[in-house]
């Protein structure tokens, strides 16, 4: 599948096969989940950082079907790159309507940064000023989660992290993504 | 079309929902009164009814055991001959046809059936598309309302969008609900 008719697929799965809710809902819902994590954690934003991604973990997990439901992919990626090209133009855009530039490979093709124009989780968003959260907090964290539990059960695990958001005053929002591995089909268990 | 029974694997290669319907000599698919799931599946062992193929008296859990064990060496003798994107659909024998689908996720998906069927794989897709993932249809979803009395009957979630079903389906546990039962008859119905 090219490129072209991926970023075909997520516009035509965004506009007949997702229900869709008000933008500054989820906004401000997220908004509150990471103001509530910080209250409740006392300011310890690496601790908050940790619970976002799991959150996150555990929607990608079960995200993926609902993804692979909508999209109605049946082959496997041949490729990280492509595997990224399917991320950016089908996942992102299917379930929140953007499509993030993905840059930055490695030369080895196991890493490569999503770049985030637009971020529909920060509008509206300051972080708080308490001299911390500036340096510490990644507000987005949750989708780093998202795509490390959906990539699992496609059997990849990977490594996802912020290095940079515009909500600390960086230049872009960039997400790093690193392949570890590719996980291999279970085996059955042997029970004679 | 008889329909013979249906099996669920997840990708740690346990199955998560066995379904068996009486072999009668009608046409229509009659369902045992009492659904075989594999929670159940060790307890009521004995009381199910023999292999429909070969008239030999097979528990359904060991019945899954053997289709499990078929469509594993199938699919990775395929994968080998062939490549990773190839994959078997279905085989039959003189006495019945297995019908094969794997999701990306690695759930597998196989339904037993008479020798007559035309290729299921789309009705396999549909099933995990329409009642796996969620009930896409209103239709099915009025049939219910009609079978049970549901408070909920607007609640589009089965297996994967129910909130109180866990990811990993162990015993069968969350596969093994109402909703989920009535889906497969209605569905298995339709596709006569």
């Amino acid at each position: 599948m090219s490129s072209t008719s991926r970023a075909r697929l997520g516009e035509e799965v965004w506009k007949l096969r997702t229900d869709k809710i008000n933008a500054e809902l989820v906004t401000l819902t997220y908004g509150s989940v990471v103001a509530q994590l910080c209250k409740d954690l006392d300011g310890d934003y690496a601790e908050v950082n940790k619970q976002l991604d799991k959150m996150g973990y555990n929607i990608g997990l079960r995200l993926i079907e609902d993804f692979l439901a909508k999209s109605n992919m049946q082959q496997k990626c041949a490729n990280f790159r492509d595997t990224a090209d399917v991320i950016s133009k089908v996942g992102f855009k299917m379930f929140l309507n953007i499509t993030p530039t993905i840059a930055n490979w490695s030369s080895d093709n196991k890493q490569f940064s999503l770049l985030f124009d637009e971020n529909p989780l920060a509008d509206f968003v300051e972080l708080p000023d308490d001299g911390k959260a500036q340096s510490e907090l990644w507000y987005s964290n949750m989708l780093c989660g998202v795509i490390r539990g959906a990539l699992e059960m496609v059997q990849m695990s990977v490594d996802a992290h912020f290095v940079s958001d515009v909500l600390r005053g960086n230049d872009t929002t960039e997400m790093r993504i690193n392949l570890i591995r590719y996980i291999e089909d279970e085996m059955p268990q042997d029970d004679e | 079309m008889v329909v013979y029974s249906f099996f669920i694997f997840d990708r740690h290669c346990e199955c998560i929902y066995i379904r068996q319907w009486l072999n009668t000599a009608s046409s229509a698919a009659q369902p045992l009164s009492r659904p075989v799931t594999a929670s159940s599946a060790a307890t009521v062992a004995t009381s199910v009814a023999e292999k429909p193929t070969s008239g030999s008296r097979l528990s359904i859990a060991e019945q899954a055991k053997l289709v499990f064990g078929v469509i594993f060496s199938l699919r990775n003798m395929v994968k080998k001959l062939c490549g990773p994107e190839d994959s078997f659909l279905c085989y039959r024998t003189g006495h019945y046809k297995l019908h094969y689908y794997e999701t990306l996720s690695s759930l597998r998906f196989v339904m037993l059936t008479d020798i007559r069927t035309e290729s299921l794989k789309s009705s396999l897709h549909q099933i995990y598309v329409n009642l796996y993932v969620e009930y896409g249809k209103a239709d099915i979803r009025a049939q219910h309302a009609k079978h049970v009395q549901l408070k909920f009957t607007k609640m589009s979630v089965v297996v994967v969008k129910n909130p109180l079903s866990p990811v990993e389906h162990a015993g069968g546990e969350g596969v093994n609900n109402e909703l989920f039962e009535l889906g497969i008859d209605s569905f298995v119905r339709t596709i006569d």
